[in-house]
């Protein structure tokens, strides 16, 4: 079993309907309060699955006050570039080449990793290594893609290419096997062309199979195309009923709504049109986009025996095959390895995130490919505290250790049933006022196991978040390496731990009310729980995934005002960074959920 | 390494802020650059011995630096992982090429590195295997038991996991700063700061 280290994850505001798109301001929000005080969130629900994130995958809407989450944001792209050679694809040519890479970068069908382009008749001439500028020669003749991965080569589906740069294009003329097929350019071209119809003329005479070889999809549909808008232009095949809808393009906008108001009823349209629609007929020859289904696989079923099960492509190779429209239409069929083709890279975007309330942009990446910059980049962990879980064992505290916490009980070590633990949940306050922080858990967590919860100090205030420096020059003579700050959750941690030792050795006390340990802008409080016993009685259903894990839903809100909390450092850092709206007070509010640990079956 | 000076501690700390464990297995230590408060644990190894050996190839003529493994600031170096410069045949013959690491670049327990080029803010995680000639961007997060093939470019904001390696998600806006590796930093050394 997997161990588990403590999480936070916290619900964002979009799943609750009754807060919907609500900007949380002071006269609504009690009422909203008192409507969240009646129920408790369960964690375990199958709905919170989709509302829950961890801090980092959190946004915030400065305009809202609220939280957003990946699910409710709307995002539009701004760059499409290929994550292989990193080259931005313009919109436009994305319309008509597709959202694949058109250079040469491919992955391999049986592996994806990415396939190089090698030559294939490498020479080791010792010869070179001795007058390596005459080493250009080798790099000629046929080229190859292999996957330096798993050692494929296109030479294994039998394709080879003359040059080494545009794959991709070379690529687009090859079937497997070698055997060259048309782009759909020269397939337009080859259409016109009388001497080809006069051959599809004759061999439509002879036989089905090798006319429908010739039919793949682009084609097909290509022909089909043509052929329904014959019959649709032909006022023989429908004269009245659609000479009535005038001179309509099939393309256009108008004709579509006709064929709409067909199918649904078509209480615009008179019986009779309907009726000689019916009379239109089917595509009856290959060039009229008729293709017979291949239901003879005793060649499929050949292949099988000659190559077995490991001759036949998997699932997950079938699903990253693009769609090939060079080949015919496979009808469900199944494919063998030797079919499969590689795959040109799917185009990766970069995208701005907006708030789907107020339509404010939230997120919004540089539109260079290689720059990891944001222009915005509003994110939850600099507005709301983060929660840090800590297990804290009182026995080592008593003998007077510095190392309370990693002392008996180990991160992600199982939590014993009936036992009381306890944890330390540090708040860190990332903006510049003052937050209090009002915290709401149920006495028992909701589930089929009710482990009790108390939270020693639900309600405390968090300093605010100054500049590092003040707190440098605070503390510069008492550590030598203060100085650089920011030391992000690591650093936190382990200072609090250093004054946690000085602290215990003062007699610190597991106290309701009391605050367990404050720093510049954090403050640790402890939970106490008392997880449920697993056992099962007789006829209950048996355990389900993760029910053993140990999660307390808990309620936060925080409240700050615009005001500098007293100290004249804070005023003009504060507003500085608020500037005039900051006068107000504000309140935030939301359920999170702490995953402790799991407990012992 | 026997050092003569044992109760000095288990790193050398250098002027610019660096911390070599006394056990790490460093070759080649002059074609290593190392750019400050960069952390080597312990039995980790670096392959500075394996330069071009093709100086005359190079069209670049004026580039004699016989640097094979570059390492920016910040980077923590986990025990027992390695860093080893990629090599390929370049015009017929065999030759090495440098390997080029940022900023911020975590490499995780056991890992081995053969990449051309690493961003910054890159995490590695434990036994990883960096294929040669790979390029990791900036902000790409490798989970552990990754293995990245040969050639592959992994671009920014990438979470990477698999054999082979495949994209598994991305790096959300917010978790941008867990990165940071200065805190890390100050938890190791000969007075490391009370910590895990």
């Amino acid at each position: 079993m997997a161990v588990l280290t403590p999480y936070t994850f916290i619900q964002c505001p979009c799943s609750d309907s009754s807060t919907l798109g609500r900007p949380s301001d002071p006269n609504s929000s009690t009422i909203t309060e008192a409507d969240e005080d009646e129920r408790t969130f369960d964690p375990r629900a199958p709905r919170s699955n989709f509302s829950l994130y961890p801090l980092e995958y959190l946004l915030y809407c400065e305009d809202c006050h609220q939280i957003r989450c990946p699910r409710c944001v709307s995002e539009e792209i701004v760059t499409y570039y290929c994550p292989n050679c990193l080259f931005e694809v313009p919109s436009s040519n994305l319309k008509s080449e597709g959202n694949r890479c058109t250079r040469s970068c491919f992955q391999c069908p049986i592996c994806i990793g990415p396939l190089a382009v090698t030559s294939i008749e490498t020479r080791p001439d010792p010869s070179l290594l001795a007058a390596p500028d005459n080493t250009a020669a080798p790099h000629s003749g046929p080229y190859a893609l292999t996957c330096s991965y798993c050692n494929w080569s296109s030479t294994e589906i039998g394709i080879q290419f003359e040059k080494p740069n545009s794959i991709h294009a070379q690529l687009a003329k090859l079937r497997n096997g070698g055997s060259t097929r048309l782009t759909a350019k020269e397939r337009k071209e080859r259409r016109k062309d009388p001497a080809y119809r006069r051959y599809q003329a004759t061999s439509s005479g002879e036989g089905e199979s090798d006319q429908t070889e010739n039919l793949d999809l682009e084609t097909q549909f290509a022909n089909l195309k043509a052929f329904y808008q014959n019959q649709l232009a032909d006022p023989n095949s429908a004269d009245t009923g659609l000479a009535a809808l005038g001179d309509l393009g099939f393309s256009s906008p108008t004709s579509l709504s006709r064929i709409m108001s067909i199918y649904t009823g078509g209480s615009l349209q008179d019986r009779k049109a309907k009726s000689r629609l019916g009379a239109m007929r089917e595509a009856l020859k290959p060039d009229e986009g008729l293709q017979f289904a291949h239901l003879d696989e005793s060649a499929a079923i050949e292949t099988l025996r000659g190559e077995g099960h490991d001759g036949t492509a998997s699932i997950t190779q079938l699903v990253d095959q693009p769609p090939n429209l060079g080949e015919e239409h496979l009808h469900g069929r199944s494919r063998f390895i030797s079919e499969l083709r590689p795959i040109p890279y799917l185009l990766r975007t970069k995208r701005s995130k907006r708030c789907p309330v107020c339509r404010h942009i939230i997120s919004k990446p540089e539109a260079k490919v290689q720059t990891t910059r944001f222009r915005i980049r509003l994110v939850a962990g600099s507005y709301i505290p983060s929660i840090a879980i800590r297990p804290l064992s009182l026995s080592a505290t008593a003998g007077g250790g510095g190392s309370s916490a990693s002392g008996a009980t180990l991160p992600g070590a199982l939590l014993e049933p009936l036992k009381p633990a306890h944890f330390l949940l540090t708040f860190k306050n990332p903006i510049f006022e003052t937050i209090k922080v009002t915290l709401g858990a149920p006495a028992e967590t909701p589930g089929r196991f009710a482990s009790k919860v108390t939270v020693l100090c639900p309600v405390f205030e968090v300093d605010a978040n100054t500049d590092v420096w003040d707190e440098a020059l605070r503390e510069g003579g008492a550590t030598g390496g203060a100085g650089s700050g920011g030391g992000g959750e690591k650093g936190e941690r382990r200072r609090g731990r250093y004054d946690e030792g000085s602290q215990a050795n003062n007699g610190n006390q597991l106290e309701v009310g009391k605050i367990w340990e404050r720093g510049r802008n954090w403050v640790s409080i402890v939970v106490e729980v008392v997880p449920a016993s697993l056992r099962l009685d007789q006829g209950d259903a048996p355990l389900r995934e993760d029910e053993d894990v140990l999660e307390i839903p808990l309620f936060v809100h925080v409240e700050w005002e615009g005001e500098a909390g007293g100290d004249d450092v804070l005023e003009s850092v504060a507003a500085k960074d608020k500037g005039g709206e900051a006068r107000e007070k504000r309140e935030l509010a939301y359920w999170c959920v702490l995953g402790l640990g799991r407990i012992r079956k | 390494m026997s050092s003569r000076r044992a109760p000095r501690g288990e790193y050398i700390e250098t002027e610019t802020g660096n911390k070599v464990a006394r056990k790490a297995t460093l070759l080649g230590t002059q074609n290593i650059m190392l750019g400050g408060k960069t952390v080597i644990q312990p039995e980790v190894l670096i392959r500075g011995d394996l330069i071009r050996t093709i100086q005359a190839s190079t069209q670049s003529g004026a580039a004699s630096n016989n640097t094979a493994v570059s390492i920016g600031r910040y980077c923590f170096l986990s025990r027992g992982c390695c860093l080893r410069p990629p090599g390929r045949l370049y015009k017929g013959a065999f030759t090495f090429m440098p390997l080029r690491m940022g900023d911020h670049v975590f490499v995780g327990p056991g890992s081995v590195v053969q990449a051309a080029s690493i961003g910054s803010h890159v995490h590695i995680g434990t036994n990883v295997v960096v294929g040669e000639f790979a390029i990791i961007k900036d902000y790409v997060r490798i989970l552990d038991g990754t293995v990245v093939p040969p050639n592959m470019v992994i671009p920014s904001f990438s979470i990477v996991a698999g054999q082979p390696a495949r994209l598994i998600g991305e790096v959300p806006e917010g978790g941008h700063e867990a990165f940071e590796l200065r805190g890390l930093y100050k938890t190791v050394g000969n007075n490391p700061q009370p910590a895990s």
